[in-house]
């Protein structure tokens, strides 16, 4: 059996394509089902996520060519593109790419943001759907299960997705290096904007015991404070409730600084001087830079972060080289995995081929036997096949066992 | 003993290099090298120490070669506590590291260590006195390394540049908080050591005070202990100058260990 892979992602088409070509639950369904005949196609997946559209299918080896030819076309007529239109923008792979290909998917490598989590769940959905189809068989369940597990060992064995790419999860990331964990801290929220507001989703997410929303206008607080079950307070409050809290995000859309140094000082005694991280995602800047001369007090800006993010990334792009070696190594794994899936029917054949010979020796000598009774011919025939078992199945256990070693190796 | 204290140090040497390796490329299977070859480097060890007590017929806690070992001892036997504590992988990184060297050195030592003197051996509050110091040494090297850490961290959230270690080493907290518990540890220890050292000094020579300069020192050292501990026990958060202390206090641990050898102490080993 043969694997191929046809497809657009975000580097080689651009939205509007990606957009027409992309399948939602039920137009995957349909889809497989018209393109899976069990003839040219005999097993397929479709990939549809907003940065890729990738079709996954499986074939005998002289079917190849016409598979991935076909799904060329079944791409373009299902996103209503002229026949051919597409052909700039699509990637075919076949076997050792097209197995590549998706563990690098599945393991994030080929996404926008290296290290993003989404897409292996993705992956499993589209998974999820094909089986549901019917669509998927022994060779792509297999190069499935595969993959998740290549994933898997990318994410443990790596640091892909080890350090923050998002400014709303640099809070996090800041707050465990402070604190260790984040399990009964609590929050403050100067200003309730968005960024502020997914932020405290993902300390609270962390642990974060409690939230306290400070804004200029109660209301929309009280609106993010349901969500957190948060006390609000007015901004000119804050003193009161400033040295509560570990973690302060602040985003208001004031011309000059909320948070001053005297201000700070003050909250910092009443805590007794324990650390306090205050992150300033507003421009102009909220907190007074000067805060963070006193000791014990983190702050970062908005380009603190950037910067920080962008270190990030590339420590994530250097973790993704050892990630590609990891890949490389599964996919000549998986690929001797594939070769020895075809042993079943090898072995069917080789030992009807035996028997064929056998009996074809046999034709040729019966006429120097002369007449025979049934049971005498009964008692050839069972001679011939028992022969040939007995001298076939120390070969044939012996294949076995070398399929099912290279089997459970390639399992654990 | 010399064949088991090798192997001792190869199981010190591999945990070394693999926790060094684990630091590095944050590796979990490489961590678990480390952990699994310090524990069979520390078991090889307590063995080696017991056969050199039945052998030489002695506590094996009184020549240099002796000191540098039961030090290695020691402070595996806190970095096992640390790591089972904190799970700060880290810590070993550092320790494992110095605790080879130590191995080392008093494997170089040779093993011709001159029998001590009846009087050290005759009763027990002597080694008591050596093994409680030894503790409060390593002790005091912990409450040392986390306070680097606690600095080197300190400094790269201040100024926003996160180097390499950013991402290996423990936060702040966990730094700050096994400091805080190794200095109490230590002064606890050093504490009960000099007084042992006093009432066995008093009971052999008469005298609980010679003016010798280890016991100056020594009183030194937990004068700033003390205080560091009490600085720290103090519900207000100290961090940086609390870190500060630890490591300049180590510097007189060392001076106190080691250098006071120079200046004519009785304290001497062997």
């Amino acid at each position: 059996m043969s694997i191929f892979l046809v497809g657009v992602n975000h580097k080689t088409a651009p939205v509007e394509i990606r957009e027409r070509l992309a399948f939602n639950d039920e137009a995957c369904a349909s889809g497989l089902r018209q393109l899976v005949d069990g003839e040219i196609v005999r097993e397929g997946l479709i990939v549809s996520t907003c940065n890729r559209v990738e079709i996954l299918g499986a074939t005998s080896n002289d079917q190849l060519e016409f598979g991935a030819g076909r799904i060329a076309q079944f791409l373009d007529t299902s996103g209503s593109l002229p026949a051919g239109f597409l052909n700039a923008h699509l990637y075919r792979h076949t076997n050792e790419e097209a197995v590549r290909h998706l563990f690098r998917v599945a393991s994030s490598l080929d996404s926008m943001v290296v290290g993003e989590p989404q897409v292996l769940g993705q992956v499993r959905h589209a998974y999820a759907l094909g089986v549901e189809a019917g669509t998927v068989g022994k060779v792509l369940s297999r190069l499935v299960h595969h993959t998740f597990r290549v994933a898997k060992r990318v994410r443990n064995e790596t640091g892909i997705a080890a350090n923050a790419v998002s400014i709303s999860y640099m809070a996090v990331e800041l707050g465990k290096k402070i604190f260790n964990s984040l399990k009964g801290s609590s929050v403050l929220l100067i200003g309730a904007g968005e960024m502020a507001e997914l932020s405290a989703r993902h300390l609270v997410n962390a642990g974060a015991a409690r939230v306290t929303i400070a804004n200029r206008t109660e209301e929309t607080a009280r609106q993010i404070a349901n969500e957190f079950g948060a006390a609000t307070v007015g901004l000119d409050q804050i003193d009161q409730v400033l040295h509560e809290a570990d973690v302060i995000i602040c985003s208001t859309g004031a011309p000059d600084y909320v948070v001053t140094e005297a201000r700070t000082r003050k909250a910092l005694a009443r805590r007794r001087n324990r650390p306090t991280c205050f992150i300033d995602i507003s421009v102009p800047r909220n907190i007074d830079p000067a805060v963070s001369n006193i000791p014990n007090v983190f702050l970062f800006d908005i380009d603190d972060l950037e910067s920080v993010i962008s270190s990030n990334i590339r420590e994530r792009e250097r973790e993704a080289e050892r990630a590609e070696l990891i890949v490389q190594s599964e996919v000549m794994q998986f690929q001797q995995k594939l070769r020895l899936m075809d042993i079943g029917p090898s072995i069917g054949a080789m030992k009807q081929n035996m028997q064929d010979v056998a009996r074809a020796e046999m034709a040729k000598q019966r006429k120097r036997l002369g007449v025979l009774t049934k049971e005498q011919e009964e008692a050839i025939e069972s001679l011939l096949m028992s022969t040939v078992n007995k001298i076939s199945h120390p070969l044939i256990s012996q294949m076995r066992r070398f399929y099912e070693s290279n089997e459970t190796d390639s399992e654990d | 003993m010399r064949s088991l204290l090798l192997a001792v140090l190869a199981a010190y040497l591999i945990a070394a290099i693999h926790s060094i390796l684990a630091f590095v490329n944050k590796r979990r299977s490489l961590q678990r090298v480390a952990e699994w070859s310090t524990a069979a480097g520390f078991i090889l060890h307590t063995c080696a120490l017991a056969a050199d007590w039945v052998i030489d017929g002695h506590y094996p806690l009184f020549s240099l070669r002796e000191a540098l070992s039961f030090l290695a001892w020691a402070l595996v036997a806190l970095y096992s506590l640390v790591l089972y504590r904190y799970r700060t992988h880290a810590v070993g990184a550092f320790t494992m590291p110095l605790v080879s060297v130590l191995t080392l050195v008093a494997l170089l030592f040779g093993t011709n260590s001159s029998n001590a003197p009846a009087a050290f051996s005759a009763t027990w509050l002597f080694p008591l006195h050596t093994t409680l110091l030894i503790f409060a040494y390593a002790a005091f090297f912990i409450v040392f390394m986390a306070s680097v850490m606690y600095l080197l961290q300190e400094r790269e959230l201040k100024l926003k540049t996160f180097g390499a270690t950013f991402h290996r080493l423990p936060s702040l907290t966990t730094v700050n908080d096994i400091a805080t518990s190794s200095a109490a540890l230590g002064l606890t220890l050093l504490t009960l050591g000099i007084a042992t050292g006093v009432i066995w000094s008093s009971t052999r020579f008469g005298r609980f005070w010679r003016n010798d300069p280890k016991e100056i020192f020594a009183l030194l050292t937990w004068g700033l202990y003390f205080c560091l501990t009490i600085y720290r026990l103090t519900p207000h958060w100290r961090g940086r100058s609390a870190a500060w202390l630890g490591v300049v206090g180590f510097a007189l641990v060392l001076l106190t260990f080691l250098g006071t050898r120079f200046l004519g102490s009785y304290h001497v080993f062997g």
